[in-house]
């Protein structure tokens, strides 16, 4: 593994008495693809949102690249590099594709002092990105209410690819696209991941999972029951972790 | 459906507040005799300035996907500040300052700083201790013109200085310099709404407060200045009021909030929030100004007034949904 870009040290999160994470620990190099696999409820988005700064831990540490670091909202995580995909999409249906697009860092160039939108130049940019990426959206200026759920979450990949940062995640980011595009985003994942950087994916499909990942981190019961290179083990061994036929922490199997 | 007839299409559901405003003035123009004059226009422009006015702060605060219900009491309040300060009769205190026109800004350095101080208490509200906007703003609703009436016992304020009044007065194309002022701030903040990546952001935390929170924009901090620009902008709509009645009296201006509401919903902005423009609302304002004006001239009784402006936000609504459907299909 190449130098770890973030490292969990021992992060848990309580809601009162239920412990939602008992203390997650692992790392995540430049340029890796991690796949972050779990029964429901086993706290993988919650992780998820920890990193992304959606969440604060009860109790642990991270480091990125290098420093203790913990954002305290989204808007420092993106600061620090940190792109997030979540499950339930987070676009403003209200508006156009080219506002979701450039949401909350707009174009702007300044009219007598006043940023003003730079509406032309951000269309370019959004045309460019999906063309790029082969997703064909009618106009980008239809409100993105009118535009299917594939659509939508084309216009949520290609705005991490088209960002960047230096980690990207990903909360099951492929629930609503149809085979094609779904291996359009694999290909995605691995052209980002080939520029250095590095991809947490949460997904359900083992398929995936082994098609994209370096590795494979299993969380089980708000701890990590299994942390294994992709080529060291194979499905189902992967599905005992998740299931909890292998005990904690075993490692490679199979 | 081709592209062109379906892009006129949109510009028609997009604009159609207008194509209605259009289309009353010609009935009303043919029906009504006496309708068609310019004076009678100017003065459906120059009555409308005041609501005109504060139905910019209470559409800014929808389209953000809360509600501001006490727009109506704080410009009351703002009202009475001027009045109590530079009317000359009834509980007026009449300050003079030296030139006089320095009492012009002063003014509205007042009106705005009243109006701000309960919009950024509405706001904080809202934003810190995570409670309804509709439950705290209406609080403030009550409470302010409760204070209106505290500190004016009941009684008014007559005569307000004449370097003010002069506003009301001074005419430029056959409007007063009121009108004008709420016409500006159409202009302004249709330009801040449609162009700034402030309005762009209002837009889409009424949208999608929770996607916007994620991208890193700085919701709660967007919120609080539309609460406060929401309540600063009643207060200039409580300092026309003072201008326009040429003082302050207890029960100023009861009943606007409605007609804000109305106007604005009739403007195409949605309650829902993240759906609407400013210069619709405008046209909303100067439709219900025209329905006004016409009930006027019919010598209606002006109790029919508030009637059909009850209809007129029913039928607003149900207009949008049938855009609504429309655009489904044109999807």
């Amino acid at each position: 593994m190449s130098e770890p870009l973030l490292v969990l040290d021992n992060v848990a999160k309580n809601y009162g008495a239920i412990e939602a994470l008992k203390g997650i620990s692992f790392s995540i190099g430049k340029g890796e693809v991690v796949a972050l696999l779990g029964d429901n409820g086993a706290g993988k988005s919650t992780l998820v949102k920890i990193i992304a700064g959606g969440l604060e831990p009860t109790s642990g540490r991270m480091l990125f690249e290098g420093r203790e670091f913990l954002a305290k909202s989204p808007a420092e995580a993106k600061a620090a590099g940190i792109e997030t995909v979540y499950q339930d999409l987070s676009l403003c249906t209200n508006v156009d594709v080219v506002a979701n697009f450039f949401m909350g860092r707009e174009i702007t160039r300044k009219v007598l002092g006043v940023p003003v939108l730079d509406e032309r130049a951000m269309e370019q940019v959004v045309q460019k990105a999906l063309a790029s990426a082969g997703t064909r959206i009618p106009s980008l200026r239809t409100n993105v209410e009118h535009l299917s759920g594939g659509q939508r979450q084309a216009i949520e990949l290609n705005r991490f690819v088209h960002f960047g940062g230096k980690l990207v995640l990903l909360d099951e980011p492929f629930a609503a696209l149809g085979v094609e595009q779904t291996r359009r985003g694999l290909d995605m994942i691995r052209q980002v991941a080939s520029q250095g950087i590095g991809v947490v994916i949460i997904t359900h499909i083992m398929q995936q999972a082994f098609q994209v990942a370096d590795r494979i981190v299993v969380i089980r019961q708000g701890v990590v029951a299994g942390d294994v290179a992709r080529n060291k083990t194979s499905p189902d061994a992967v599905i005992n972790m998740i299931t909890g036929e292998t005990l904690a922490g075993a490692g490679p199997a199979g | 459906m081709n592209p062109r007839t379906r892009q006129v299409l949109e510009f028609i559901l997009d604009n159609l507040v207008w194509f209605m405003l259009v289309f009353v003035l010609v009935v009303f123009s043919i029906f009504i005799p006496n309708y068609f004059q310019l004076g009678i226009f100017a003065n459906i422009i120059e009555a409308s300035s005041v609501l005109g006015v504060m139905s910019i702060g209470l559409a800014l605060v929808i389209i953000a996907g809360h509600m501001d219900l006490s727009v109506e009491s704080v410009a009351a309040l703002s009202a009475m500040a001027v009045g109590i300060l530079f009317c000359s009769a009834g509980i007026g205190l009449g300050i003079q300052l030296h030139p006089e026109w320095l009492m012009v800004p002063v003014s509205l350095l007042i009106a705005l700083i009243v109006g701000g101080t309960i919009g950024a208490f509405n706001g904080y509200l809202v934003v810190k201790v995570k409670m309804s906007a509709f439950i705290i703003t209406l609080a403030s609703y009550i409470w302010v013109r409760g204070l209106v009436l505290v500190i004016s016992g009941g009684r008014s304020a007559q005569d307000l200085a004449p370097a003010i009044r002069w506003f009301g007065i001074q005419r430029l194309l056959g409007l007063p310099l009121t009108a004008w002022i709420a016409i500006a701030c159409f202009v302004v903040f249709s330009l801040i709404m449609a162009k700034t990546p402030f309005g762009r952001h209002l837009v889409m935390i009424g949208g999608n407060e929770t996607a916007t929170f994620r991208a890193g924009i700085r919701v709660n901090r967007n919120l609080v200045i539309a609460f406060i620009l929401a309540g600063a902008i009643a207060g200039l709509a409580g300092w026309l009021l003072a201008i326009r009645t040429s003082g302050a009296t207890a029960n100023l201006g009861v009943g606007l909030l409605f007609n804000a509401f109305a106007a604005v919903v009739i403007g195409g902005v949605s309650l829902k929030g993240g759906v609407g423009t400013l210069p619709g609302v405008y046209a909303g304002v100067l439709l219900l100004s025209a329905i006004n004006t016409a009930i006027n001239l019919m010598g209606l009784p002006a109790n029919f007034t508030q009637v059909i402006h009850g209809l007129l936000v029913l039928a607003a609504v149900l207009l949008d949904a049938f855009k609504q459907t429309i655009r489904q299909r044109l999807a």
